[in-house]
């Protein structure tokens, strides 16, 4: 149950009923004990309890408890008085002083645990205060009943009022203490031991000096003092019971301290000392409680102050290893910086403009030659090592970004260092231009890459890109009568220029010269090689009609010039009228030779060794062939027939099974299933092939390009003669046609208004024996030519059957007919 | 060259392309104390008008260092037949043969 439970008003009647009896009967017998105490008469107590059980019990259950205490005051007065109004009276009066004692101690804010200085002076003063009142009733009682004389009024009433304080002060905070002193939880066997002991010392020292005739009663004053500083009121109040009890029981039975004296003498001295008894005890324990309250305050606060300290430490700590893990994390990102800088060749750097701060990354140290932060930067210094011709550019570029503005991304600019040791790198910058709230530059920043490799490998890769186009012809030169196809497949494995190569030239007396070759080795040399090799034998092809001689010129160039090169050749010159052809062969892969049959051979004459380990420009050997219009001429390079571990023939025996499962298609698609068909996906070697087939004129029609240019006239005309030839014209009307379409093609690429450059169209068709050539170019002729022109016009006229000239927006286009076999000439001459 | 004849042998093709530079090796070639100038064309395989023009333009600039022109061409010639078809005929006596005459006569006649 707990206090505050006690405290409320429980207005259940059975509670209250209860509270009632008990009141009533702890009164009724602490009256009766406490009458065998009396001193005066039967009913004057020294010490009288029931009034301190009063004030208890109006403090704890309220005035409400009144009648249950003026019955039970009224029943022990009433056989102890001569009248039961006298017995009312005094009960009154008993009633009322504790009702009043336990009011003024409410009114001042009495505490029940007394554990205030100020709440055992209230109890001192209110006590005694209040209980004039029972004791003026009291005595005047007595007085008023006869029970005793006037004259001993003043005696009953000092000791009626001493016994009812006395009750008070004593009884009061004993009950209390029993009733509201919480008992401290685990309070340990030693200090209930020490209780009881000190309680029996008590005891014992208040009999002991109570039976001594010497006034040696103020020895218990500091066995209370013990006890109020050990137990505070829990154990003070019970021992000033016991020491006020045993004293007023000495007094009464006249003990040797009391032994002598007069009564009041005796009165005054047992009151004193129970006074002092009571007082030493309330407020040494009240002052103790005091004083242990504040310690524990003191303590309680002292403990949060070091629970605080605890904590922020804690806290303290925490942040302190957040900020170390922070840093460390910091560190780690700038490692990470730092080595992604270097594995990039990319330096970073920052210029704060007002304060001309400059800061660089360690990778731009390494980037200009210098050890990172080997001192500290300037912008000065930063430019340093630019070399003269691209400072001026830097400090142009510098000083527009200096405007004001906005945050703005800057050019990139590629620039030259040459560092201390004489190194010059090649140097890309990036910067970005931040400006403050007014718009004026306040930082830049910016990277730099070292491009130096970049630049070199770029350098080199346009390098071969250019020798490479100059190895393989773009495209191959259109010969009427002549298809041709080619490929080149470069190696899978290495992305370098290969050291294959293949070229096709229109000689002047309109032979074709058909070269395949390859030259030991890869990259940048054997391209090189290459590239001068087939410069070298396209002027020796325009000399020399001897493919023999041909390579035997190029042996001696090599020998001369690329020492200790060696290159795989076949040369031929192919006759496109006849279709003969004359080929060398220098340690090359032999040409195979399809008939239209589809059967195949490879040429296996004409064989030399390879240019570069042949004995001599005279060693080499040619051959002659044929081909008739339909069969084909296969060149290739070693790279299509050989693979690893297989043997050179197989390959050989492969692309003949090749050829003839394909012997109708046209060159490419030929030349696209024999590497189909050939070729792993791995491609070691680089590959070439060229493929050449004599196509017959006498055709429906055949269509002829040619550059607009009087040096494609004799080409031409080699066509126009083997047309001729094909569609069996005779020799005299072959001369004369041939002689008119050389007129009309000189026409068409001396006379167009504007540039000659461009090409000549020629259509040549045969129709129920009559020829037709069609000459168109993309200018206009002049209406009347001076001189060779109009005679060219009118031999045209002269030799032809018609003559149509159009001339229209797009060009003019010359229409000849003849009819063979007619003789023009012949009547001609008979018709003049 | 035999006494004041100067015999010139045109062998191949004759065009556009070449027409020009011929003319002047021809007239580079002509000694000045010859007093004719014969052009052989039997080995000329090819000769349109551009070859026509010349042999007129060589015509006249020779008459005027008092050089005369002769052609000559075999009859059966295809050559011949164009020159005789573009009116060569008319300005320069074509021939068929260079005769014995031509090769004895002796330099410095008038």
């Amino acid at each position: 149950m707990g206090r505050r439970q006690l405290a409320s008003r429980d207005t259940s009647l059975h509670y209250l009923v209860l509270q009632a009896l008990l009141v009533g009967a702890a009164y009724y017998l602490a009256a009766r004990l406490s009458l065998r105490l009396a001193l005066i008469e039967e009913n004057v107590t020294p010490l009288w309890p029931p009034t301190g059980i009063a004030v208890v019990a109006f403090l704890v259950f309220g005035r409400r408890i009144w009648p249950a205490i003026a019955l039970a005051a009224f029943i022990v007065n009433a056989p102890i008085t001569f009248s039961p109004l006298a017995a009312a009276a005094t009960a009154a009066g008993n009633t009322v002083a504790p009702m009043v004692a336990a009011e003024l101690l409410i009114r001042v804010g009495f505490r029940k645990e007394i554990d205030r200085t100020r709440d055992a002076m209230a109890i001192v003063l209110a006590a005694p205060s209040s209980m004039l009142i029972s004791a003026t009733i009291g005595a005047g009682t007595l007085v008023l009943s006869d029970a005793i004389s006037a004259r001993d009024f003043a005696s009953a009433w000092a000791v009626w009022w001493t016994g009812d304080a006395m009750g008070v002060l004593v009884v009061a905070p004993f009950l209390l203490s029993l009733l509201y002193f919480r008992r401290r939880k685990g309070t340990s066997w030693a200090r209930r031991a020490e209780a009881c002991g000190l309680l029996l010392l008590i005891t014992l020292v208040s009999l002991a000096v109570t039976r001594t005739t010497f006034g040696l009663m103020f020895l218990v004053l500091p066995l209370l003092g013990w006890a109020a500083w050990r137990f505070q009121q829990r154990g003070s109040a019970p021992a000033a019971l016991l020491v006020s009890g045993i004293a007023t029981w000495a007094a009464v039975h006249g003990w040797d301290v009391f032994r002598d004296g007069a009564l009041f003498e005796k009165m005054l001295t047992l009151q004193a000392f129970n006074a002092t008894v009571a007082f030493t005890s309330f407020f040494f324990a009240a002052l103790v409680t005091e004083r242990m309250r504040d310690r524990d305050a003191l303590e309680q606060s002292a403990a949060l102050l070091e629970e605080r300290v605890r904590q922020r430490t804690k806290e303290l700590s925490t942040e302190i290893s957040e900020r170390r893990s922070a840093e460390k994390r910091l560190r780690q990102r700038e490692r990470q910086l730092a080595d992604a800088q270097q594995v990039a060749r990319v330096g970073s750097w920052e210029w704060l403009v007002k304060k001309d701060r400059v800061t660089w990354s360690d990778e731009m140290y390494r980037i200009h030659g210098y050890r990172p932060q080997e001192f500290p930067m300037t912008f000065e210094k930063a430019v340093e090592l630019v070399v003269p011709e691209d400072l001026e550019l830097i400090r142009q570029n510098v000083a527009a970004a200096l405007t004001p503005g906005k945050d703005r991304i800057l050019p990139t600019s590629e620039y030259r260092i040459r560092r201390t040791d004489g190194t010059e790198r090649v140097l890309r910058g990036k910067a970005a231009l931040h400006v403050d709230a007014a718009g004026e530059p306040l930082r830049l920043v910016g990277t730099v890459q070292d491009i130096t490799e970049e630049r070199r490998a770029e350098r080199l890769h346009r390098i071969a890109e250019t020798l490479q186009r100059s190895l393989l012809p773009d495209r191959l030169p259109a010969v009427p009568g002549v298809s041709m196809a080619a490929r080149y497949v470069p190696t899978s494995t290495d992305a370098d220029v290969g050291g294959d190569w293949f070229d096709v030239v229109q000689l002047p007396n309109g032979h074709l010269g058909v070269a395949i070759g390859d030259v030991a080795g890869h990259g940048l040399r054997a391209a090189s090689t290459m590239g001068q090799l087939r410069m070298a034998l396209r002027a020796y092809a325009i000399e020399e009609n001897s493919p023999a001689a041909v390579i035997g010129r190029l042996e001696l160039l090599v020998r001369t010039f690329l020492l200790s090169e060696m290159a795989t050749l076949v040369y031929l010159v192919f006759d496109p009228e006849s279709g003969a052809f004359t080929f060398a062969n220098a340690g090359h892969p032999s040409p195979l030779v399809i008939e239209a049959s589809g059967e195949s051979h490879y040429l296996a004459e004409g064989l030399s060794p390879p240019i570069g380990a042949a004995q001599g420009p005279d060693s080499f050997v040619e051959s002659s062939s044929h081909l008739s219009p339909g069969s084909t001429l296969l060149l290739f390079t070693d790279g299509l027939i050989e693979r690893r571990r297989d043997p050179i023939h197989d390959g050989l025996a492969r692309l003949r099974d090749v050829v003839a499962a394909n012997p109708d298609s046209d060159l490419d698609t030929l030349c696209e299933r024999i590497l189909a068909s050939l070729l792993a996906k791995e491609i070691s070697d680089d590959v070439a092939i060229l493929a050449l087939r004599p196509i017959s004129l006498a055709g429906s029609s055949s269509h002829i390009e040619m550059p607009a240019e009087p040096r494609a006239l004799a080409p031409l005309r080699h066509t126009l003669r083997r047309w001729l030839r094909e569609i069996d014209a005779g020799p005299q009307e072959s001369y004369e046609i041939l002689v008119a379409c050389g007129e009309a093609c000189a026409n068409a690429i001396q006379h167009p208004y504007g540039a000659a450059e461009g090409s000549l169209q020629i259509d040549l068709g045969v129709l129920a024996g009559e020829i037709e050539v069609v000459v168109r170019d993309a200018g206009r002729w002049r209406p009347s030519s001076p001189g060779n022109g109009g005679n060219g016009l009118r031999l045209m006229k002269e030799l032809m059957d018609s003559v149509e000239v159009e001339s229209g927006q797009k060009g003019t286009v010359v229409r000849l007919r003849r009819r063979l076999g007619g003789g023009v000439l012949a009547e001609r001459a008979r018709t003049n | 060259m035999r006494g004041g004849v100067c015999v010139l042998r045109i062998v191949g093709e004759v065009d556009i392309s070449n027409a020009r530079a011929l003319a002047e090796a021809i007239e580079g070639a002509v000694p000045n104390d010859a007093t004719e100038v014969v052009v052989d064309l039997a080995r000329t395989t090819y000769l349109d008008s551009a070859g026509v023009q010349l042999l007129i333009q060589l015509s006249e600039r020779l008459k005027a260092r008092r050089h005369e022109l002769r052609v000559v061409v075999p009859d059966g010639a295809p050559v011949r037949a164009v020159l005789e078809l573009a009116g060569l005929s008319k300005v320069i006596p074509l021939e068929s043969a260079i005769d014995s005459g031509d090769q004895a006569s002796a330099p410095g006649v008038p």
